[in-house]
Parts: structure tokens; C-alpha cells; sequence
């Protein structure tokens, strides 16, 4: 298990070095860079071929991105070339925002879709599991700024401004700086919409997955032989059958992370949160190079990371699976 | 032999017990009746209501696509500043917006950028990713390896973070060029799921006897691949080019919603959703309508992939 856990970590490395030099690749690609951004009005052809060898622009793109990784391997994310200050500082200070939104996003889908799914497949075509089966469906048709829009719509216009509709206030011991204000109500109140506009859509889908591997399961003949040694229905629901259930769900979850992030940088936005979602996207229409490589790595981490958390899963919910 | 399967479909064993056995004897009881896969598939489609439901949406859809030049009151780019931001009327059935346009006349055109992309981009990937499949698949080895390693690469992007950098590398425009880089950046995103999905389809049915069969007769590769083998796995892809439409659609509202889609004049719901959220306090119909649209869109092919996904493949219900 543990050579197989080492395996996967140095197998991380390939993977975050291809997807970054690619998005390396892309960016330098595209019309237009940095320089003519940070001299505005001021644009004259020589300074801008001063500050491109200012930051080392008008070097081959290859070497470019070796002293990229050169920096990198000694902790150093560059700078911003727009702002000027550290990409790594600015992933730290949002990196908490983004976490948070993710994490409570994917519980709400959970909470949701584990009773939801069971009860479909347990009272499979009573007025239950319609239910569940449609919202399900309404729920996977629904893109998430729409549920947000409509979250904002009831929670922040209609109900006399209960929530606040944008900004952010950090939860208690995750603000990474000094000036950051912080309070739990008040970032109870911030994440609350986001977490939920975020989540709906992952609930109706794992729902509809849930239900369909939890029919699979509970027709299959160990769960009969449960039910026949004489087993409470509760053990044979969640111990037999919904950990054998969870397997394809999970995976299915593994595979939604790259729509996680799409969801979270829109959701972000919408919100206007100062999260990593933002960070990206501003980062990339600025073609700001620095900070894009930065967001391309910490998703990239995230993306392998939880991939491998996936399949370290499968352990647990059926020890038949072993890694070596 | 054909008084076999009559007697048990006509016999003292009720067709739904049979059914809930799944599988036992079925196949040859429908064989015995001339039925063609196809009528067969209708005839399922037809029985689910909500397949129907999905069907009716989306040809309407489509229907509004088309005529949307004869459907739309009004212009869907021409502003009207003495008329901005009309609530819903006899007038403008569904109010104006900051630019005095109405909204209606915008929403209807935007059905064409919507299902154009959705429809196209599916498209697109499935000629480029299903060809690369069905090689990879059929001939394995150094091919199969090389094809799969760039699916693989592609795959390895988080789907979003991919589709906004090519936005940002193709710029984003107006009109019809602007509609065909969105097309482009979700079909080069999309390829290796039909990739995919046929490979593994084409890995199971080239071992079958009937692959073998042709092989010992002396067809040639192509004709095998297109004739034998493509046919035996147009289920599993026609079910996730049609559910694939719906996430096309998503993906392509999200673009826009980041402003990364067709830029404006040209009506696109996604856009218009973000632009209106400014003005949302006072007039919230703004951005309820074109949202309203891309989800009755989207339910529209969820509803019509799952009934086909059901009809198709039973034992995947």
C-alpha cells in the first residue's frame, strides 16, 4: 500500500509537469502579452522590448519555461508582472476561500444525494422516488449561476437582504495574512449560497447514480443472504449495500473535479468572491503569465490529488481492492 | 422452433414476471417476432413519458432555431433607448433591457447560438473522436498507444481550465466566427470522451465471432470497421452524443457567462444572464429568462438521452 501511495505521488509529477507546460504553451500563444497591459497608454515599441527583457520575455519559450520550474523547485511561484506581488502570497491568501467553497459544496451534495439515492432505490416507483427523480433531473438541466442567481434572488433581494450577495469573510484561523477580517457567523453567511449553488447540481447527479448502482446492489444475491440470516434492514442498507453502491459514485466524483473547478470560478465570479476561481480567470484574460502558471499548477495539483484520494477510496469501501 | 418462444410469452408465465428476470429468455422470444432493433427502440421510446416530454421540448426548440427571424417581435440587436428596461408587457412580453431591446426577440434568437454549439460541437468530436477510436481500438498496439496518450493528455485537463484558455488563444467574437470558435474550443474538449467510449466498445467486438467470421472471408479493414464493427457500437454513442448536447449547451452558457462566449450584439443566454445580474435588485426578469432557457433547453436533451439510453440498452435502466 505504501510503494503504491509513493508510486502514485512521483507518478503526480509527469502529469502537473504536462498540463503546465501546455498551459505554458497556450498562453504564450495567445495575441497579445502582459507588457502592452502594464504600459497602458504609455505604450512605446522600445519600452516594450525593455520590459519584455525586463521579465525575460523575449526569450525561446522552452527556456522560459525551464526557469520557471528553475524558480519553482526552490519555492519561488514568480511574481505577478501586472501587480508585482508574489503569485505564491495571492494562492495562499485565496486558496482558503476556494477550499471552503469545495469542501461545504461537496458535503451539501452528499447530504443531499446519499438519502435521496437510497430512498429511490429502496422505494423504487412510489411517490418517493418520483420525487427524488425528478428534482434529480431538474437538478443535473440547472448550470450553477443559474441556481445562484436564484439563491441570490430569494435569499439576498427577497427575504429582505438575509444574505449578502458578494464578498467574503474568512472562516476563523484560515486567513493566511494579518489584515483579513474574520468572524464565523459572517463567513457562515458568505458561503452559504455559494456552497449551496455549487453543490445542487453534484447532489442530482450522484443522486441519479446512487439510485441506479443502489437497484444494481440490492437485487444482488449477498444482500438477499443478509436480509435472510435474519440482518436489521439498517445494516443491510448502509453496510452491504451502500458501500458496494458508492463505488461507481465515487468515481463519478473523481471524474467531476475538472467540473468542479469550471463550477467554482463561476460561481466565484457570480459571488464575487476573492477565491482561486477569480483569481484564474482574471489572471488568464490579463494574460497575466505568472499568475496563470500558478493557477495551472495548484489545479493541476488538486485535480491529481483528489484523483488519487479517489482511488485510495476504493479501499475502503471494498477491502477486496488492494493496491500493491 | 419458432412454437418455443410463442408458448412462453403466451403461456401460463406472465410477460412482466419474465421481464423481472432479466435477460432469461427474453432475447429469443422477441427473436422469434420480426422486429428490427430500430422499431424496437421506438416502440420503447414511445412508452416513456418523459422521453416524450424531452423530444417535444427539444423539437420545438429546434422549430424556434429556425424560424426565429419569422417568431421574434422584434430586432434582437436594435436598441431603443427611450424604452429601457420595460417590465413585461403586452408590448414586450418579456421587458426590455438596458438597452431598450426586447427580450423576447432576444431570448428566441439566442436558441440558434445554443443549440448551433451544442448540437455542432458534439458533432465535431464525434467526427474527429470516434475514427480515432475505432483505430485505436481495432489495430491496438504502437496506434492505439499513441492515439490514447494524447486522449489521455486532453482528459487530463480539468475540463473548464482548458476551454477558457483556448477562448482566451481563439479571442472571442461576434457572429458566426465567434459561434465557431466557441464550437471548436467545447469539440476539442469533448474528443476523447467519443475516443473513449468507442475503443473500448470496438476492444469487446472485435473479439466477436462474427468479426472472426469476416476476417476468415477475406474483408478487408475498413469494411470490417465500418460495416460490422461501427454499427455494433452506435448505441452507447448516440445515447452520449445526446446527453452530450446537454452538457455542450452548459459549458457553452458558462463560457459566455465568464464572457468568454459569441460576444455581443449577437444574443447569446449566457451573456445576457451576467450582463442583466447588475440590474438584478429592480428587475430580476432580466436574468430569471434567459436562465429559464438554458435549463429548458438542457432538461429538453437530458429527457430525450435517458429515454434513449433506456430504449437503446434496457439493461442499463
Amino acid at each position: 500500500m505504501r510503494t503504491y501511495i509513493l508510486r502514485r505521488l512521483l507518478q503526480i509529477i509527469p502529469t502537473v509537469l504536462g498540463i503546465t507546460f501546455i498551459v505554458f504553451l497556450m498562453m504564450r500563444s495567445v495575441p497579445g502579452d502582459p507588457v502592452v497591459a502594464l504600459l497602458g497608454d504609455a505604450y512605446t515599441e522600445e519600452d516594450a522590448i525593455k520590459a519584455r527583457a525586463e521579465y525575460g520575455l523575449n526569450k525561446p519559450i522552452v527556456v522560459q519555461y525551464v526557469i520557471w520550474l528553475g524558480k519553482l523547485v526552490q519555492g519561488d511561484w514568480g511574481a505577478s508582472i501586472l501587480t508585482g506581488r508574489p503569485v505564491l502570497q495571492d494562492v495562499m491568501i485565496r486558496l482558503p476561500v476556494t477550499l471552503e467553497l469545495v469542501v461545504l459544496s461537496m458535503a451539501v451534495a452528499l447530504l443531499i444525494a446519499i438519502p435521496a439515492g437510497i430512498i429511490g432505490a429502496l422505494r423504487r416507483n412510489t411517490w418517493a422516488d418520483y420525487t427524488a427523480t425528478t428534482v434529480a433531473m431538474v437538478g443535473v438541466s440547472i448550470p450553477e449561476f443559474f441556481i445562484g442567481v436564484l439563491l441570490l434572488l430569494v435569499f439576498s433581494i427577497g427575504l429582505g437582504g438575509f444574505l449578502p450577495s458578494s464578498g467574503w469573510i474568512y472562516l476563523p484561523g484560515t486567513c493566511p495574512t494579518m489584515v483579513c477580517g474574520s468572524s464565523l457567523w459572517g463567513n457562515a453567511t458568505h458561503v452559504l449560497m455559494p456552497a449551496f449553488a455549487l453543490g445542487i447540481g453534484r447532489a442530482a447527479l450522484l443522486t441519479r447514480l446512487l439510485r441506479a448502482s443502489m437497484l444494481e446492489v440490492i437485487r444482488a444475491e449477498y444482500v438477499t443472504t443478509a436480509r435472510a440470516k435474519g440482518l436489521a434492514e439498517r445494516p443491510v442498507v448502509f453496510k452491504h449495500a451502500l458501500k458496494n453502491a458508492l463505488i461507481p459514485t465515487v468515481t463519478v466524483m473523481g471524474l467531476q473535479v475538472g467540473f468542479l473547478i469550471g463550477g467554482a470560478i463561476v460561481v466565484e465570479t457570480l459571488f464575487a468572491m476573492p477565491g482561486l476561481g477569480t483569481f484564474g480567470i482574471d489572471a488568464i484574460i490579463a494574460r497575466d503569465y505568472q499568475q496563470v502558471q500558478g493557477f495551472a499548477l495548484i489545479t493541476a495539483l488538486a485535480f491529481v490529488v483528489i484523483n488519487l484520494l479517489v482511488d485510495l477510496t476504493y479501499t475502503f469501501l471494498d477491502p477486496r481492492i488492494r493496491y500493491a | 422452433m419458432a412454437t418455443t418462444p410463442r408458448s412462453i410469452s403466451g403461456g401460463s408465465v406472465g410477460e412482466a414476471e419474465l421481464r423481472s428476470v432479466g435477460g432469461v429468455g427474453w432475447a429469443g422470444a422477441r427473436a422469434g417476432r420480426t422486429e428490427s432493433p430500430l422499431a424496437e427502440a421506438v416502440r420503447r421510446l414511445r412508452k416513456s413519458a418523459t422521453a416524450l416530454i424531452g423530444v417535444g421540448i427539444v423539437v420545438v426548440l429546434v422549430l424556434v432555431a429556425i424560424f426565429a427571424d419569422v417568431l421574434a417581435p422584434r430586432s434582437p440587436i436594435a436598441s431603443n433607448q427611450a424604452q429601457t428596461f420595460q417590465r413585461p408587457s403586452w408590448e414586450h412580453p418579456l421587458g426590455t433591457d438596458q438597452l431598450g431591446r426586447d427580450m423576447l426577440s432576444r431570448i428566441i434568437h439566442g436558441t440558434r447560438i445554443s443549440l448551433a454549439v451544442g448540437v455542432s460541437s458534439v458533432l465535431l468530436a464525434l467526427f474527429v473522436g470516434v475514427p480515432f477510436g475505432m483505430i485505436a481500438g481495432f489495430y491496438g498496439g504502437r496506434v492505439d498507444t499513441g492515439i490514447m496518450r494524447v486522449m489521455d493528455l486532453i482528459l487530463a485537463f480539468p475540463i473548464y481550465l482548458l476551454a477558457i484558455i483556448l477562448m482566451v488563444m481563439f479571442t472571442p467574437t461576434a457572429g458566426l466566427i465567434g459561434t465557431m470558435k466557441v464550437t471548436g474550443a467545447i469539440a476539442i474538449v469533448r474528443i476523447p470522451i467519443y475516443a473513449r467510449l468507442v475503443r473500448g466498445s470496438v476492444l469487446s467486438i472485435k473479439e466477436k465471432e462474427f468479426i472472426e467470421a469476416c476476417r476468415a472471408l477475406g474483408v478487408r479493414d475498413h469494411s470490417i470497421l465500418f460495416r460490422h464493427v461501427l454499427p455494433n457500437c452506435l448505441a452507447p454513442i448516440i445515447v452520449t452524443t445526446t446527453l452530450g448536447i446537454a452538457t455542450s449547451i452548459i459549458v457553452e452558457a458558462t463560457l459566455s457567462f465568464l464572457g468568454l462566449g459569441t460576444q455581443p450584439p449577437t444574443p447569446s443566454w449566457g451573456w445576457d444572464l451576467k450582463a442583466n445580474i447588475a440590474f438584478i435588485q429592480a428587475n430580476a426578469w432580466l436574468s430569471l429568462f434567459p436562465g429559464l432557457a438554458i435549463f429548458l433547453t438542457v432538461l429538453g436533451f437530458n429527457l430525450f438521452g435517458d429515454g434513449l439510453r433506456d430504449a437503446l440498452d434496457p439493461r442499463l435502466k
